[in-house]
């Protein structure tokens, strides 16, 4: 950054994140538009006293191309969707804290100065209690931001909340690469930065109940690897997903304790809802899997050698790789291969996989040594 | 000289957006093909559906086999601009029925559209091409049209 621009973005940062007077000067007073307001988390007056059941952290990333048509032909921004569908849920919830974040695309005043690119919203008890404007790039990590935001919203009192996490944006890459953030052309995102994050988020020696990875081709044995330690229930795509992402509805009436198969029961309703109004929707390919972190652990290890190696070759040609079902590579045909998975699959309605009726649940790279078998029947998993 | 006065003020402005060009130029190529779909679904008989999708996809691939050769578009653009070339002639291919697919039916050529549209539209990697690559597809498509 130039040596204005650091000037400008710290008065602006300053009057933003700091509570107390800070010597505001009559510059951070005109763009009074990056203000928050964030009550002390802690405070009873302004919560009511209620108990924190359930706690959801959305990461929403709109610094890109997220631009999508609805069925009527109507343009819409799928980050601005997903926001207003996250925050109607925020509010509906009684028991429940949620935390949103909107990482947005940076934008500059008169050309020049440049105004915060992410939002966030903290709800309690279905009452949002604060908002905040925030700079993308602080800290010593991707989701760094974020992280410490969440830190001073979190309800410290509360007693083993059932933990939700949610990431939508465009397909997190498997390799360190730039050009994901459109507004940081060359900074490297991959997809061990969001499971740093998850790591930041959740603490030591604890785990997401359910992670929600709303991206294309999240369904690969590598990004549940990675995700793997900080959550027990994953929910996913291994395939393309259309912008329009999963329905969030079965979150507004979240009411569930961590007992056993209270989460997992709820993944697989969220799941089949997303599944069943994509299909309604979308002409596309569609795929919504439920990965048990536990139960899939074991076919993870047996390929990960096997996957890694694709990796990097794919690495070295990215115009000529292109994705596949894990099932059409025989490298990956273990017993293993469905275990703890509920796979929902539906084929495109037009293009060359029409007609395949099953999908393993599981995507790869194909580097041009696999052939896509004509038989649809692969090695699939349940429907 | 109407569609070359809009396209050389399109060129002054994005570039004077510089990134928020970029944006617009590919939100640009959504709607185009989105556009495409509305006429489709609003065209009466199966003959016009076909006519019109044909013509699109014939379009945007001409835009995108002269954008290739300008010497502005860089290795990585002519690769990104390669498979989004692949794609969009898959289609054209299923729409007559060649190349190994299967002729689209006359009833779902509305549906065909659709599919063109949301192809376009997933939560894949973006396809990142230079500002100036972006800027020269559509103003190609808008001296075209």
């Amino acid at each position: 950054m130039t040596t204005w621009y650091r000037i400008i973005a710290g008065v602006t940062r300053t009057f933003s994140f700091k509570r107390g007077p800070v010597g505001c000067v009559a510059l951070a007073v005109l763009f009074a538009a990056c203000s928050s307001t964030m009550p002390p988390p802690n405070d009873e007056a302004v919560i009511g006293g209620g108990v924190t059941r359930h706690s959801l952290v959305f990461i929403i990333h709109g610094d890109g191309d997220y631009l999508y048509h609805n069925t009527l032909g109507e343009a819409r921004r799928a980050d601005e969707d997903i926001l207003a569908q996250a925050q109607a849920i925020a509010r509906k919830l009684p028991n429940a804290e949620v935390t949103i974040f909107h990482e947005i695309a940076r934008r500059h005043v008169l050309f020049l100065i440049p105004r915060h690119d992410g939002r966030a919203f903290y709800y309690r008890q279905g009452k949002l209690l604060g908002k905040t404007s925030y700079w993308r790039d602080q800290g010593n990590s991707r989701f760094a931001p974020e992280a410490d935001l969440y830190a001073k919203f979190a309800d410290a009192q509360a007693t083993s909340p059932v933990r939700m996490f949610l990431y939508f944006g465009h397909e997190l890459p498997e390799l360190n690469v730039q050009g994901y953030d459109a507004s940081y052309p060359d900074r490297r995102v991959s997809v061990g930065d969001l499971a740093q994050g998850l790591s930041t988020f959740t603490g030591a020696n604890d785990k997401f109940d359910l992670v929600v990875l709303g991206t294309c081709f999240g369904g690969t044995p590598h990004t549940i690897d990675a995700l793997a330690p900080y959550a027990r229930t994953i929910i996913a795509s291994p395939g393309d997903l259309h912008l329009s992402y999963f329905d969030l509805e079965p979150l507004a009436t979240l009411d569930i304790k961590r007992d056993d198969g209270a989460v997992t029961a709820f993944a697989d309703r969220f799941a089949r809802n997303a599944f069943d109004r994509l299909t309604r929707d979308v002409q596309t390919a569609v795929s919504v899997v439920v990965y048990d972190v536990n139960a899939t652990q074991a076919f993870r290890a047996a390929v990960a050698e096997d996957y890694d190696r694709t990796l990097a070759m794919a690495n070295g040609m990215p115009a000529s790789v292109s994705h596949c079902d894990c099932a059409d590579d025989p490298a990956y045909a273990h017993s293993e291969m469905s275990n703890g998975l509920t796979v929902l699959y539906r084929a495109p309605r037009f293009g060359r996989m029409k007609n395949d009726t099953h999908h393993s649940g599981w995507e790869c790279w194909n580097t041009g040594d696999v052939q896509h078998a004509d038989n649809p029947d692969n090695a699939g998993a349940r429907p | 000289m109407f569609n070359t006065k809009k396209a050389l003020h399109l060129l002054v402005v994005m570039g004077v957006l510089g990134w928020a060009g970029t944006a617009m130029s590919q939100d640009k190529v959504h709607n185009y093909l989105n556009d495409t779909s509305l006429k489709v679904k609003a065209a009466t008989s199966p003959e016009q559906k076909r006519e019109i999708l044909s013509n699109s996809l014939a379009e945007m691939t001409r835009a995108i086999d002269t954008v290739k050769g300008a010497p502005l578009a860089t290795d990585q653009d002519r690769a990104n601009l390669d498979r989004l070339q692949v794609t969009l002639q898959e289609k054209s291919d299923e729409l007559i029925g060649a190349n190994g697919f299967d002729r689209v039916p006359d009833d779902q050529l509305n549906a065909f559209s659709t599919y063109v549209v949301q192809d376009m539209e997933q939560a894949d990697k973006t396809i990142t091409v230079s500002l100036v690559v972006a800027l020269l597809i559509i103003i190609i498509i808008i001296l075209i049209v």
